[in-house]
């Protein structure tokens, strides 16, 4: 016989069970176990000025350990959710690193798609950084273009891609506009221009600090005095969007290229806290292609300015950048080995005291992994970068340096 | 009440027009003389295996239920976009589904919408013979009914109007007929991530 509790638990799993159909929950992620032996500066993540993720010496630690996870509707509606977690006696750091909706329409029957994000996300610009939780695909440090985007770059706003797709179009390539609206990116250039470019895995956790090198213009009575020990660069100071256009052309089984412009289209006269306003814009091209079957071609160049005022509007920091990698990146089986060389520069256009942000540097990154089983990755990689930073004498350091590192990693994707 | 007529075969073998066998062309035979030939009750497969459409081409009789066979061990996003068949349903890993509502004839472009490379076809005939010629470019049909027949050649690469050629045979007995194309095959495309790394974060 039916009572109450029999018909109150039937609704409640014909409910279930209607959930259960109409949603997909997947869990995926990296962990990632390195040792690593570096001759450097005390790493730029703690305030020095190193150039990698470690400082001076040997370590063991867990490079990454990544969790994305994705809850699909069968509409086209997903909601996807990225933790990162980083134990290496550094910046130690658990937090989430993207968090977003978004809605992938289906194509008219000309083969235009919408697709559209709203929330905390990278925008679509690293050609390395495509495995689970941002993870670089086939080195475990990424370039310099791209640690800096892991590092300061971060929209949280809404975007909206229009695709045309090439094989309802009779073309062999498929087309796609982005523009997409953010906000809380205002401090974004800050590190860039103090520790220069760097090289690691170590992307910043959403509302993560980091500490900035000794410059000689923080001290009482020079120009950056009010600046903060620590910048944040999500933040967002002046309830100005910023933007963000980028164009794709993605040719089936050949490769991409995309092309784009960012601009945080902050004012520049702001400080809170100790954390100032920084107007960023960059250009930036790029291309994956596949030379071969096996033999993939991965270049990047991006170029663009940082401009820091003080509140009277007269500038104190005033940046010119640039950096550039071509990689080449050959398997054979179940080895996989990749080369990559860069270029970098700052170019420091102002006059303040204590605060000469210029550098040149070039880097090189030899890595060979071999895939020892489906989901289980050993690599080694040596990294070689050589720049010259005047702004080094703030720590006591020679301008030029020479920096190497080796790295050992296990990494383990599920 | 008559006897049932005795099956008539109908040998197509499709060559190129440089005279080489061609496999998985779409055959199909229309009657032209008022011949009644009950639909068919065959339900054809649609997989999808290796993250691509397997096979590339399907042929089924417009009206009937078309089995999509999801083969692989992740979820796909199956749609059409043609006005006259058009559908999207998620398919789970080793999940299958009938699809039903495919009732005009024409042609259906598929594709995936987490995949972009993967491309198929559905071909909705008005007939119960069709079928897909084998390695030596050979198909064959039964019918019941005697009579004139228009068969047509499809392929989505085929270099000809509406992507087809068709004659028309005059069939009494047993027969077989050659249908050699005048027109040429595009490369078929092969359905391909551009990227073979196994973790992307993608969708």
């Amino acid at each position: 016989m039916l009572n109450k509790g029999t018909v109150f638990a039937a609704i409640v799993s014909a409910g279930a069970v209607t959930q259960v159909s109409a949603l997909e929950s997947k869990l995926n992620g990296i962990i990632d176990y390195r040792l690593a032996h570096s001759d450097t500066s005390d790493s730029y993540r703690q305030g020095g000025i190193g150039k990698f993720g470690t400082d001076n010496g040997g370590q063991a630690y867990l490079g990454q350990a990544g969790l994305q996870w994705v809850l699909e509707w069968d509409s086209g509606l997903s909601f996807h959710a990225v933790a990162n977690g980083y134990l290496d006696g550094e910046d130690n750091g658990l937090g989430i690193t993207e968090t977003f909706f978004k809605y992938r329409g289906i194509p008219n029957d000309s083969g235009h798609r919408l697709q559209s994000k709203v929330g905390l996300f990278y925008p679509a610009i690293s050609l390395e950084n495509k495995a689970f939780a941002w993870a670089a695909k086939n080195t475990l440090n990424s370039s310099t273009l791209n640690t800096w985007i892991g590092e300061e770059i971060r929209l949280l706003g809404a975007e909206l891609t229009w695709t045309r797709l090439g094989k309802l179009n009779d073309a062999d390539y498929d087309l796609s506009f982005t523009a997409s609206g953010f906000f809380n990116n205002d401090p974004s250039g800050a590190l860039l221009a103090w520790h220069g470019w760097t090289s690691s895995s170590r992307q910043t956790l959403w509302g993560e600090k980091r500490k900035i090198p000794p410059l000689e213009a923080r001290k009482s009575g020079f120009k950056l005095e009010p600046q903060a020990a620590e910048s944040d660069p999500f933040l967002e100071l002046d309830d100005r969007p910023g933007y963000h256009l980028q164009t794709q052309v993605r040719w089936s089984r050949q490769g991409e290229i995309n092309a784009g412009y960012y601009n945080n289209n902050a004012r520049t006269d702001i400080v809170e806290h100790g954390q100032y306003t920084w107007l960023t814009r960059f250009y930036y091209v790029g291309a994956r292609w596949l030379l071969d079957k096996k033999l993939e071609l991965t270049a990047q160049y991006m170029t663009g300015d940082t401009l820091m005022n003080d509140v009277y509007g007269r500038p104190v920091v005033d940046n010119d950048y640039s950096s550039a990698f071509v990689m080449l990146s050959k398997r054979i089986g179940k080895h996989r080995v990749t080369g990559r060389i860069e270029e970098f520069s700052v170019t420091d256009k102002d006059q303040t005291v204590g605060d000469n942000n210029s550098e040149y540097g070039k880097a090189a990154t030899l890595n060979y992994t071999y895939r020892y089983s489906k989901p289980l990755f050993l690599s080694v990689e040596h990294s070689w970068i050589n720049s010259d930073r005047p702004g080094r004498v703030y720590s006591g350091e020679p301008a030029d340096r020479e920096e190497r590192q080796l790295l050992l990693a296990v990494r383990y994707f599920f | 009440m008559s006897a049932p007529a005795l099956a008539i075969e109908l040998n197509v073998q499709v060559l190129s027009a440089s005279g080489e066998p061609l496999q998985d062309m779409v055959v199909y035979a229309e009657p032209l003389d008022g011949q009644q030939l009950p639909a068919t009750d065959k339900v054809v497969s649609v997989g999808q295996k290796g993250k691509s459409f397997a096979p590339y081409v399907s042929v089924s009789q417009a009206g009937s239920d078309v089995l999509f066979d999801n083969q692989d061990d992740i979820t796909h996003h199956i749609y059409s976009v043609d006005s006259d068949a058009r559908f999207s349903f998620k398919i789970k890993a080793g999940e299958q589904r009938l699809q039903r509502g495919l009732d005009q004839s024409g042609e259906v472009a598929m594709g995936c919408n987490i995949h972009d490379w993967m491309s198929g076809y559905l071909l909705l005939v008005d007939t119960p013979l069709f079928g897909k010629t084998s390695q030596a470019g050979a198909v064959s049909f039964d019918t019941p009914e005697a009579g004139r027949y228009r068969v047509t050649v499809w392929h989505p690469q085929l270099l000809a109007d509406n992507n087809r050629e068709a004659q028309t045979v005059d069939v009494q007995n047993g027969m077989k007929v050659t249908a050699r194309l005048t027109s040429g095959m595009d490369e078929t495309p092969e359905q391909e991530s551009d990227d073979d790394f196994d973790f992307l974060s993608e969708y």
